[in-house]
């Protein structure tokens, strides 16, 4: 009897330890996070406060965990309600594993799931001048107007990247961003039509930069304000790849 | 928490192979849909992997901060609060004392984790069935953390406004019936009438110091983490593999009925069990394909009644009540829910 019940205690002791080890682990990956800005891949940073309180907790925690590990005498008064077994362990430890073992990455092309949207998200009454403009102000300017012809020969310099549908003309492409209000859990993709010589020449996902004038036309299955591009250039994918609406 | 904690411990000294076993066929099931994905669209397995990725830690990233506040108040409230003092000034009456268990939650941040024991504490100290049923629905959502985590989410708009009003009226509503029809001794069993045993008492008979207290409570704070932590793990896997995998065009054909959205929302919430001070951020999944009457009962079904938390009722109330437990605020929500998207035209 004795010898099972030292089995079971020292087995306690290697899941107290396996505790300690994520806590600390948790705390580390959300602090490693806002120091690499590997965090803007994730959640709009206006909430970066949050992850900052949640690695404080979670050292804190770690550290009375790591106490009561070495001094085990002091949870002999303790009342703990649940004995966490192994495969708990294992499944909290699956966010750190993944954290690991996949490269951080901001979505892209490749988790548009349903096309790029042409109306805008939230609302704000911001109005910056054309040139300042961000894909999102675009939609948002267009959604206020009357006509879509009162856009024609506006300037534009924006960035996104590349996307396409079967619909779109031989000579366009749509430059499309991920918009998040909260974190990548309500990412939409929004985007502009443009219009490019040598459009072909641009492989979806890729980022660019566009300037050139808008001019109301048909685009698709819509009528709507389209990039004339007079430049294209590429360029790297930005440090915050989201627009925050 | 002790009754049905002690409980599933039990059952994982057991089987804690089986369920490693089980954990394994879940994770190569994920792999296998992953690629099946991956090849069906013609889109690289790794690209795909690493969007679920992003989308997964995303959810989890943002919503851990909160289970965290959330766990280390159920180990304050576990040592520290004492519920008799609040029960004396509660009002007596049936919609009184509803109306009071609804909004007590203010008073005992606790989610849905937490809540069970604490009505448990609550029954043994005499309280009404409608006082003690009200705060065991409402109690989950009403406290601030979870009206911080719902607003960062959805702002100030009708999400929020509509998820304060459809958890108030249900259980104040199913408060007032349960209360009216059973007794006491005909809800309860036996353990919570007052029979189970006092910890609290226990504490105060070793008076331990505030510092030994509050270790305490850090450290039922870690557990409560683990503990809850995989509902939200789990979860958060099963929204990002369905935003990952499953096309929109399918979502928006289960997301656009004003009732069907509803019901499948709310089953979801069941299943899914995740703890309420992080739900809205699993919500927010939903919101580009769903109603918003799904997503309101979402957020104010899940939190009344889950899985787990229906394994803990199962220690408190006698079965038949139990039902009635499950089934009321699945129909009153569903109810509020179609009816949001039917007469106030959110869809």
């Amino acid at each position: 009897m004795t010898a099972a019940r030292h089995k079971h205690e020292a087995q306690i002791d290697r899941v107290a330890w396996a505790k300690s080890l994520i806590l600390f682990g948790m705390g580390i990956y959300l602090a490693l996070l806002m120091l690499t800005g590997n965090l803007d891949n994730y959640i709009n940073l206006r909430f970066a406060w949050l992850v900052v309180v949640g690695a404080l907790l979670f050292v804190l925690l770690g550290l009375v965990n790591l106490y009561s590990c070495l001094h085990p005498q002091a949870k002999e008064h303790s009342h703990r309600h649940y004995q966490i077994s192994w495969d708990i362990i294992l499944v909290v430890a699956f966010p750190l594993l993944l954290a690991i073992l996949i490269p951080s990455r901001a979505l892209g092309i490749e988790a548009v799931n349903g096309g790029v949207s042409l109306s805008p998200v939230g609302i704000s009454s911001v109005t910056r001048s054309p040139l300042d403009r961000n894909i999102l102000d675009w939609l948002r300017e267009f959604d206020r107007a009357a006509t879509p012809a009162q856009f024609n020969g506006s300037p534009v310099d924006v960035i996104g990247f590349v996307y396409r549908e079967p619909l779109h003309p031989e000579d366009g492409f749509m430059i499309a961003r991920f918009t998040l209000s909260c974190c990548v859990a309500d990412a939409f993709p929004i985007g502009m039509p443009v219009i490019a010589a040598g459009a072909r020449e641009y492989t979806a996902g890729e980022w660019l930069r566009v300037q050139g004038q808008l001019k109301a036309k048909a685009f698709g299955a819509d009528f709507l304000p389209v990039v004339m591009a007079e430049a294209v250039e590429r360029v790297d994918e930005p440090r915050q790849p989201y627009l925050y609406p | 928490m002790q009754l049905a904690g002690q409980q599933s411990n039990r059952a994982i000294g057991s089987s804690d192979r089986l369920k490693l076993i089980g954990l394994s066929l879940l994770a190569a099931l994920m792999l296998a849909a992953i690629a099946y994905q991956a090849a069906s669209s013609g889109r690289d397995a790794m690209l795909v992997t690493s969007v679920f990725a992003t989308r997964f830690l995303g959810i989890f990233v943002e919503a851990v901060p909160f289970l965290l506040l959330g766990s280390i108040t159920s180990g304050l409230i576990e040592t520290f609060v004492k519920s008799d003092d609040i029960m004396r000034i509660l009002p007596r009456n049936r919609l009184g004392a509803a109306l009071g268990g609804a909004f007590l939650g203010l008073v005992f941040p606790v989610c849905e984790c937490g809540v069970v024991p604490v009505a448990r504490r609550l029954f043994s100290k005499g309280t009404p069935v409608s006082l003690g049923v009200a705060f065991l629905l409402a109690a989950p959502f009403m406290n601030p953390i979870v009206f911080a985590s719902t607003y960062i989410a959805f702002g100030f708009g009708p999400v929020f406004i509509g998820r304060i009003i459809v958890t108030i009226l249900v259980a104040v509503i199913v408060g007032v019936v349960l209360g009216s029809f059973a007794k006491p001794a005909a809800a309860l069993k036996p353990i919570a009438l007052g029979g189970g045993h006092d910890e609290h008492a226990h504490c105060e008979h070793e008076a331990p110091s505030t510092r030994a207290k509050l270790l305490d409570a850090l450290g039922i704070a870690a557990d409560e983490f683990f503990e809850m932590g995989r509902f939200l793990i789990f979860g958060s896997i099963l929204a990002a593999l369905m935003q990952t995998l499953v096309p929109q065009e399918s979502l928006l054909a289960l997301g656009t009925g004003p009732i069907f959205s509803v019901v499948f929302m709310q089953i979801l919430a069941y299943v899914l069990s995740v703890c309420s001070t992080v739900d809205s951020f699993l919500a927010l999944a939903f919101v580009n394909s769903f109603t918003t009457g799904a997503i309101v009962s979402f957020l104010s079904f899940g939190p009344m009644v889950d899985i787990k938390s229906t394994l803990m009722f199962t220690g408190v109330f006698r079965r038949r009540i139990v039902l009635y437990l499950i089934l009321l605020p699945f129909v009153m929500n569903l109810l509020a829910g179609s009816l949001i998207n039917l007469i106030l035209g959110y869809t």
